[in-house]
Parts: structure tokens; C-alpha cells; sequence
């Protein structure tokens, strides 16, 4: 017997289910000889490319991984303490093992069905109660894309709802991150809203103004009281947006407790790796009295056929597929998953368990903020909860030569430096910072009493900032604590949902198709799931080459020049396509093209994200099956050649 | 261009190729990223030369290509770990297996189509009567005897399946896409439920089931239903639960019976109820 060596396993064969015995029986059924004449006959000659692909050669799955895994030794993981918005955290076992690396979990669609969707409804349900316990609202949805964009959804709600229709200006505090700020600038331009950036505790509140957004604790750290400046907004009729950091509201008082009109923020740190910036789910809260107004999905209580419990998606006529253009949102897909885990985390940890952790972040903060001021530096922020200011001057480059050195990230601007801690920062760590801030001035950690400093922490947030309501009451966060108790609960919920580990799921336009083990085990690989979307381009080579490769063979896929993998989903992806082609108009000066031709078959995404980029919507006739009538086309587009801005079409 | 869905496409036309300037990719759908149950998703854009300057920008790190829009997330590349999925299933899958993949796409569409077409009625086939990855079956005929779309999608949970997209793009009919990784004999167990179905539409249509008490209109049919002590339909429990031999060896038991909308709608609770309305008190038993 001769024996073949060269054998290779290919990806292509597990991927592509039907093998050649069934392919010619498929083949038959349909009525032709071979794959390539049913081809001919699908996709018309005239658009066929000219030649195949220019991709790298398919590589084996083992092959794969291991390359990916020399390419991911490119990322260096160093401590962060970045913050703004992404912390490190540490993912219960039972969680990232059972939902985030499980196909019962990960491989479904929205749950449209309902029926055979009760767990992760429920998990959601979990999210929305969890949310609002902590900010002191009183409805929440069930994820947003991240928080920035959370931000802009809610400014827009915001304006939506101004009595004061001549209103078009936006407060916005100096101290809300930077990323946030940037969205909020994209997404006011195409309506006109006027933003104005400065300090809340100076700022001149006026009858122009629609609505404000503050951020707690601010994205310097320090945890203001915002209670005055909501009272004078409300007086004036402007509501009040606040971005939260959910750790910090164990310890704070919600926002819903001192005039918060809504509360938006990350859910990140709930035990969802920072992933080099995503994903994870941002949280929207707001008053009852606006939630047909809300953005994005909300899960309801309601009743089945036989009268008992069972949840779905509530108020599913704001959607864009029933209100097109005048859709509350262009948003369809969220962050269920990532929802889901921070849910759990909760579920978990309970309300002690999760109070622990914060005391501890808080209390180790205190302990660093208390040593360094030992070594003589001093800390700006007042009353704090995870971040600690520091000016540095001169300092600053040695400090940061040194924390480098000792594998550390800091926040820099200028000569000011940010240090913000998380559930991972353990007092050894703490140790790390203050032994290095004690070189640069010439002296050591023995300079510092920590021991002494350590018997006696005490909060320094103000006693009127302090949470005094309880949280997390509900039994689900405080009967799962046992890991066998928390596996059996995410097993029970699982087993309510249909996914494709059972059969196939041929939603249309949805496109459910495998996704492969091989493909998913790197996203929780340590060099990838530890890394700051901010951390130093000199220390995340690893994922810029995988970007570098993607960018090029999703060019050569699609026949363009580049591509931008900002747009964090669908919808935001037709999204920065308008603005790009709303900013290539204006760039060319031609301010009046505003037009977009929409095919009145179009998913409903379609219209609301032009209403979003400010374009006006003109509808193409289509017959009853939805083809375009392309007379009306030629038609309309004539008739607005001058103000046309794009076609759009699916 | 909305390019969400490129599974039709890619290895054979391109949205350049067509004549589009900007096409968004739902890399949740043709390359691979998990829909996670309603997220996440990542929706990279792809432009023209003249649009490549504008692509978007970030104010913490410097992305901008030189007239960069201001930035559309928080984070610069995204959800930059599920970016991961995509770069696999390329890298493993390579030019040909790409294009096998759309090839295998549209053969499994069609031979859906083949095996439904002589019971349901089929919209948009093209030129040579064949679909590209995804077909529309046409149930707005079955109105007249009462039969919504919502019940064909409701009773296939009774059969272990998912629907098809259901009234979109146009309401009253389903969208159906396989996918190149299903099997031919996934590919049979649901065309063989879609036909049951059709067979049960036509017993109502001939009057030999009852127009508001059938499997179709009381699906999907939950395990408590059927084991219940009371049992008032004209129809069998066999029937109900196990309405093909396959179902049998591998049961899928919806948890809840057909969910009411407007109930909820009306009463919002949008948080968890107290304990005793879903879960029973577990009492010593002596």
C-alpha cells in the first residue's frame, strides 16, 4: 500500500457541508450538469470579475492558529491603566466558558421568535433590571453599540422631545470622554445641532438650549455633584443626560436619584474583555414617560397562549422597519451577547460580591492616591471613585520612561496624567506604580508607610454622593452564587433557545452560516482580549498586521480602494458611508446635494440612516415583488440631478 | 450600497464591479462573526479612491487618512477582537474556497427552490428561473383560508426549526437563505417541514381541518400541552409535536406557547417580575 503524505485537511471541506455524492444529486434535483452552468445561469456575465481572487493560499485550521499565534505575540499585553472607558477585568470562568465560548449561546439570531428565544430574552431581561438598579431609572433597553454612540442616541432623543422647537444647542461637559465627544460632533452636524463644550459649573445655561450631558464620575475621575446643575436645567427645560460608570453606581448615588432625564454608559467592565475596543454593550436608561421615544430593543414581560409568563421584544413599532425615516433609531443590531455576559456578571457576583469588588477598586485607589502624596505628589480629583489626576511638569517624561519599563500604561496628556484602576489591580500591582513614582524623585517605596496607610482606608467620596438604596434586590442576583447554582442557571436558559447547534437557521438576508470553532478560539486569546483600544501603537503590532491583511483582502473582495473597520455594525456602517459621501459634497463645495433615492423596497435601516445623515429621502416606485421601476428611477433622477447626493440599493 | 449581504457575491462579482462608490459588509452575515443573539455585528465600509480621504477618523488615536469625518464609534477599529472571526475565515478559506463558498451558497438556494416551488409560489427568480443565495416564498395566497405567514413560522418551531425571515422584503411571505454549511439532508428535513406545512394549509383549505382550532393556528405547541391531562383539539398529540418520523428522534420543545404582543405592549414590564409569577416555590415534600 502506498501512502500519501501530502495530504492536507482543508478548512473549505468542514466548512462547505455538501459533499460530492450529495452535490450531484443537488445538482440534478435542480437540473443541471454542473455547479459553473447553474452559475452562468445566477450571476450575469457582465458583472462576473475578470479573474479570481488574489488571496494568500487557504491555510489548515491547525495552521492557522499557529500563525495567528506568532502574530499575536506582536500585541504586547502590559498593565492599563488607561481607563476612559475600558478597564481590565476578570471574567468568571463559568461565564466565558458557557456563553461567551459557546455556540448555544453565540450562534443565534435577535430573538424575533420569542418562543423559542425565552433564554436569552431572559438573560436580557436580567441586563435591563441590572441596569436599572444601578442608575435609578426607570426603563432600560437591551444594549446599544458602545458608549459614545449610547451618547449620540440620546442627545438625538433629546432633541426629538425639545418643546422649544427654535432650540438646537447642546451642552456638552469638557470633561465627557474624547471618543464621545467626537460622535456627538458626527451625529449633531447633519441636524443642526449646535454643541457647545465647556464647564458645567460655569456654563450659562440658555433658552437655546435643548439638553446637556455630564459624565459620573467625570472622564478626569472626579465624581462631581451634579445635583444644582440639573435643578437649573430642568428650570429652563433642558434635560440632562448623564454617562455613568456602572462599577462606580454601587458605590455612588444613581443619577436617577439626583435628575438624571437618562442615563447611558459602557457595561465593559461587568466581565467583558477590552478587546482592543470591542465589542461590549452600552446601557440606555430613561423616565417612563419616554419610552416610546427609547432607541434600540427592549425586552418585555408579557403572556403566551396559555396565559403564562413569557418575554419578547416590546414596542417593536419604533423600529425602523415599521417607521423608515421617521424611526426613533437607525439601530437593529445591538450587543446582545456582550449584554448577556455583563448580565451574568451580575447574576454571579450579587449585590455583596459586586461591592466587594468596588470597595476594593475604590480602596486601592485611596491607598495609591495617599502613598504617592507621601512622595510628595499631588493628586487633583477630589472625591474620586477608580481614577486619580496628577499634573507632573517636568516629571512627566521620566514617569513615563519608567512605567513602560515596567510594562505599565498610563494615560497621558501633555504633562497630566490619568491612573485609573480596575478589578484586576491587586495591592502588589498598586506597589509596582508607587515603587516606580518613588525612583523618579529619588526615592523608594520604603519612603512610604503603605502598611500604615492600609489599616485605616476610608471612602473619599462626600456622604451625599454615597448610594443609600439598595440594588440588585431581585432573587436572580442572589441565588446563583455556587458555581454549580451559576452553571445550571445559564444551562436552564440555554436549553429555551433554538440555535444552529440544532438545526439550521435560514433566516433570509441574514446569512446563518457556520461559525467555526477554529475562527472564534483566538478572540479570547489573552494578547487580543487584554489590549486598551488606546494602548501605545508601538505595542499592538499583532492586531495592526491582522488589520493590515483584512483591510487588503476585503479590498480585494470588494473591488475598493480602502476600507474603514470603525463602523461597529450594520447600520452604522450605511451610516458612515452617507456621511462619507456627505462629506466628499461639501469638501467639493456642493452644499445643496442632499437628495438620497431610496427604493421603497429597502430595508427600513436604509431610510432612517439617511434621515440620520441629514439627507432627504426620495422614494423609488418598486412593483409588488419589490423589483425597482426603473423608468421612475431615470425619472427621479433627473428630476434632482442638481441637489442628488446617491443612490442607495441593496 | 447596501452590501450587508455578499454572500452571492464574493469570487464572482464585486460591488466595485457593479458600480457602487461606498458598500458597507455585514461581516456578521458572509464572513463568519456569530450574530451572538442580536449582536455583535461589524459593518466595515469600502470606497472609491476619491472617498478613501474622508473615511472616518478618531479623537484619541490618529486613524485620519486627511479629511477624515469625525469618528462613528467609540473605538477606532470597532469591535476589533470579533475582526479576529473574519481574518480566519478568509486566511483558511483562500480564493477558491471563497468562491466555493458563494457557488455552494447559491446551490443550496436552488435546490430549496426546486424542492419548494411546486408547493409554494416563488418571487424574484431571475432571467433562467433561478435564485441567487436566498428565495422568497410567496404564503400571501394562503390569507383567504385564514393562514397568516405567523403561523407557518410559528409551526415550524413544532417541526425543530427557526423561520425564514419572515415579511421581509415584502410582507406576507418568507425569506429563505441556507447557507453554503448546511447539508443536503438539513437541506431535506426543512424543505420535507415546509411541505408538511403546505399539506396542512391545504387540509384547512379543503375544510378538513378546522379553520381556528389547528396545528398551524395553536403552534407552536409546548411539552405541558402537550402531556396535559386535557386535550381539546381536533387533531392528534402525535400530530402536534411529532408531525415527522425525524422530529421524533430529536425533539426541540418550544418553552412557551404563542407569545401575545399587544398583552404585553399594553401592561410594559420591562424588568424581572417578582419570582412567584415564573418560577415555582420548591416546598419539602413529606
Amino acid at each position: 500500500m502506498k501512502l500519501n503524505i501530502d495530504y492536507q485537511e482543508k478548512f473549505e471541506h468542514r466548512h462547505i457541508a455538501p459533499n460530492p455524492a450529495d452535490t450531484t444529486e443537488m445538482l440534478h434535483t435542480v437540473g443541471v450538469e454542473t455547479i459553473d452552468e447553474l452559475i452562468a445561469q445566477t450571476v450575469p456575465q457582465k458583472i462576473r470579475l475578470a479573474k479570481p481572487l488574489n488571496l494568500s493560499a487557504a491555510q489548515s485550521e491547525f495552521d492557522y492558529l499557529n500563525t495567528l499565534k506568532q502574530t499575536a505575540s506582536k500585541n504586547k499585553v502590559f498593565k492599563s491603566y488607561i481607563g476612559q472607558g475600558y478597564y481590565d477585568v476578570i471574567v468568571p470562568g463559568v461565564i466565558q466558558r458557557n456563553i461567551l465560548e459557546n455556540p448555544g449561546w453565540y450562534t443565534q439570531y435577535t430573538p424575533y421568535q420569542a418562543e423559542i428565544a425565552q433564554g436569552r430574552l431572559q438573560a436580557l431581561l436580567n441586563f435591563q433590571t441590572m441596569v436599572l438598579d444601578l442608575t435609578g431609572m426607570e426603563i432600560a433597553n437591551a444594549s446599544l453599540l458602545d458608549e459614545g454612540t449610547a451618547a449620540a442616541e440620546a442627545m438625538f432623543m433629546q432633541y426629538s422631545l425639545r418643546k422649544n422647537q427654535q432650540a438646537n444647542v447642546f451642552f456638552v461637559s469638557e470633561e465627557v470622554f474624547p471618543q464621545t465627544i467626537d460622535i456627538l460632533k458626527t451625529r449633531s452636524q447633519p441636524y443642526g445641532i449646535e454643541l457647545l463644550i465647556g464647564d458645567h459649573r460655569t456654563v450659562e445655561l440658555t433658552d437655546q438650549m435643548f439638553g446637556a450631558i455630564v459624565q459620573y464620575p467625570s472622564g478626569n475621575g472626579e465624581v462631581y455633584n451634579y445635583t444644582g446643575f440639573a435643578a437649573k436645567g430642568h428650570e429652563k427645560g433642558i434635560k440632562l443626560t448623564v454617562v455613568a460608570d456602572l462599577m462606580s453606581l454601587v458605590l455612588l448615588t444613581p443619577p436617577g436619584e439626583w435628575g438624571a432625564d437618562i442615563v447611558v454608559g459602557s457595561s465593559q467592565r461587568f466581565g467583558v474583555p477590552m478587546g482592543f475596543g470591542g465589542p461590549h454593550a452600552a446601557f440606555f436608561a430613561t423616565k417612563e414617560e419616554y419610552k416610546r421615544s427609547m432607541p434600540g430593543r427592549i425586552i418585555g414581560v408579557t403572556i403566551d397562549s396559555a396565559g403564562n409568563y413569557a418575554l419578547r421584544m416590546a414596542l417593536q413599532t419604533r423600529e425602523q422597519h415599521i417607521r423608515r425615516d421617521k424611526a426613533t433609531s437607525n439601530i437593529c443590531t445591538a450587543q446582545a451577547l456582550l449584554a448577556i455576559m455583563a448580565g451574568m456578571y451580575a447574576v454571579y457576583h450579587g449585590p455583596q460580591g459586586l461591592k466587594l469588588i468596588a470597595e476594593r477598586i475604590h480602596g486601592l485607589t485611596i491607598l495609591l492616591d495617599r502613598s504617592l502624596a507621601e512622595l510628595g505628589y499631588e493628586q487633583q480629583n477630589k472625591a474620586y471613585f477608580d481614577t486619580l489626576k496628577y499634573e507632573l511638569g517636568d516629571l512627566a517624561k521620566p514617569i513615563h520612561g519608567q512605567a513602560i519599563n515596567n510594562e505599565v500604561n498610563l494615560n497621558y496628556s501633555g504633562t497630566s496624567v490619568t491612573i485609573s484602576l480596575d478589578e484586576t489591580t491587586s495591592l502588589e500591582d498598586v506597589k509596582t506604580i508607587i515603587r516606580f513614582f518613588a525612583k523618579v524623585k529619588g526615592k523608594s517605596i520604603n519612603d512610604v508607610a503603605i502598611d500604615d496607610i492600609k489599616q485605616n482606608i476610608d471612602t473619599v467620596i462626600p456622604a451625599e454622593l454615597l448610594r443609600t438604596t439598595p440594588y440588585l434586590t431581585h432573587p436572580l442576583f442572589n441565588s446563583h452564587h455556587s458555581e454549580h447554582e451559576m452553571l445550571r442557571y445559564i444551562k436552564s436558559l440555554e436549553a429555551k433557545d433554538l440555535s444552529l447547534c440544532h438545526s439550521m437557521i435560514a433566516l433570509g438576508s441574514c446569512t446563518m452560516k457556520l461559525n467555526a470553532t477554529t475562527e472564534m478560539v483566538p478572540v479570547t486569546w489573552a494578547e487580543f482580549s487584554k489590549m486598551h483600544p488606546f494602548a501605545p501603537t508601538d505595542q499592538v503590532g499583532g492586531y495592526m498586521q491582522v488589520f493590515d491583511e483584512l483591510n487588503k483582502w476585503l479590498g480585494e473582495i470588494t473591488g475598493f480602494a480602502a476600507m474603514s473597520l470603525q463602523p461597529n455594525a450594520g447600520a452604522q456602517g450605511e451610516y458612515a458611508g452617507l456621511m462619507v459621501i456627505r462629506a466628499y459634497h461639501q469638501d467639493r463645495g456642493d452644499h445643496h446635494r442632499n437628495i438620497a433615492l431610496i427604493p421603497s423596497s429597502a430595508h427600513g435601516t436604509n431610510p432612517a440612516s439617511a434621515a440620520m445623515a441629514g439627507m432627504k429621502i426620495v422614494v423609488v416606485k418598486c412593483d409588488d415583488n419589490g423589483n425597482i421601476d426603473v423608468a421612475d428611477l431615470k425619472e427621479k433622477a433627473e428630476q434632482y440631478k442638481n441637489e442628488l447626493s446617491c443612490l442607495m440599493v441593496t | 450600497m447596501d452590501g450587508a449581504n455578499m454572500n452571492a457575491q464574493v469570487g464572482l462579482t464585486s460591488p466595485a464591479t457593479i458600480g457602487a462608490d461606498v458598500c458597507h459588509l455585514n461581516l456578521h452575515k458572509t464572513f463568519c462573526i456569530p450574530h451572538g443573539g442580536g449582536g455583535p455585528g461589524m459593518g466595515p465600509i469600502g470606497v472609491a479612491k476619491h472617498l478613501v480621504p474622508y473615511l472616518p477618523g478618531h479623537a484619541v488615536v490618529d486613524i485620519d487618512n486627511g479629511k477624515a469625518i469625525h469618528a462613528v464609534s467609540a473605538a477606532p477599529w470597532g469591535s476589533a477582537s470579533i475582526l479576529l472571526i473574519s481574518h480566519a475565515y478568509i486566511a483558511m478559506m483562500g480564493a477558491e474556497g471563497l468562491t466555493n463558498a458563494t457557488k455552494y451558497a447559491i446551490l443550496n438556494a436552488n435546490y430549496i427552490k426546486a424542492r419548494l416551488e411546486k408547493h409554494y409560489p416563488v418571487l424574484y427568480a431571475g432571467a433562467n428561473g433561478r435564485c441567487a443565495h436566498e428565495m422568497i416564498l410567496d404564503c400571501r395566497g394562503f390569507k383567504a383560508y385564514g393562514i397568516e405567514v405567523t403561523d407557518i413560522a410559528k409551526r415550524l418551531m413544532d417541526y425543530g426549526f427557526h423561520a425564514p425571515t419572515v415579511s421581509f422584503p415584502v410582507a406576507g411571505t418568507v425569506m429563505v437563505e441556507p447557507t453554503e454549511s448546511e447539508p443536503k439532508h438539513e437541506l431535506d428535513r426543512f424543505c420535507n417541514a415546509m411541505i408538511s406545512i403546505r399539506h396542512e394549509i391545504e387540509d384547512v383549505e379543503k375544510g378538513l381541518a378546522d379553520k381556528v382550532n389547528n396545528p398551524l393556528k395553536n403552534a407552536p405547541h409546548t411539552a405541558a400541552v402537550i402531556t396535559a391531562n386535557e386535550w381539546e383539539h381536533p387533531y392528534t398529540r402525535q400530530k402536534a409535536a411529532f408531525p415527522l418520523p425525524y422530529v421524533a428522534q430529536y425533539k426541540f420543545w418550544p418553552s412557551v406557547g404563542r407569545v401575545n404582543d399587544t398583552y404585553g405592549d399594553r401592561t410594559l414590564i420591562c424588568t424581572c417580575p417578582p419570582i412567584e409569577s415564573y418560577e415555582f416555590e420548591e416546598s419539602a415534600i413529606e
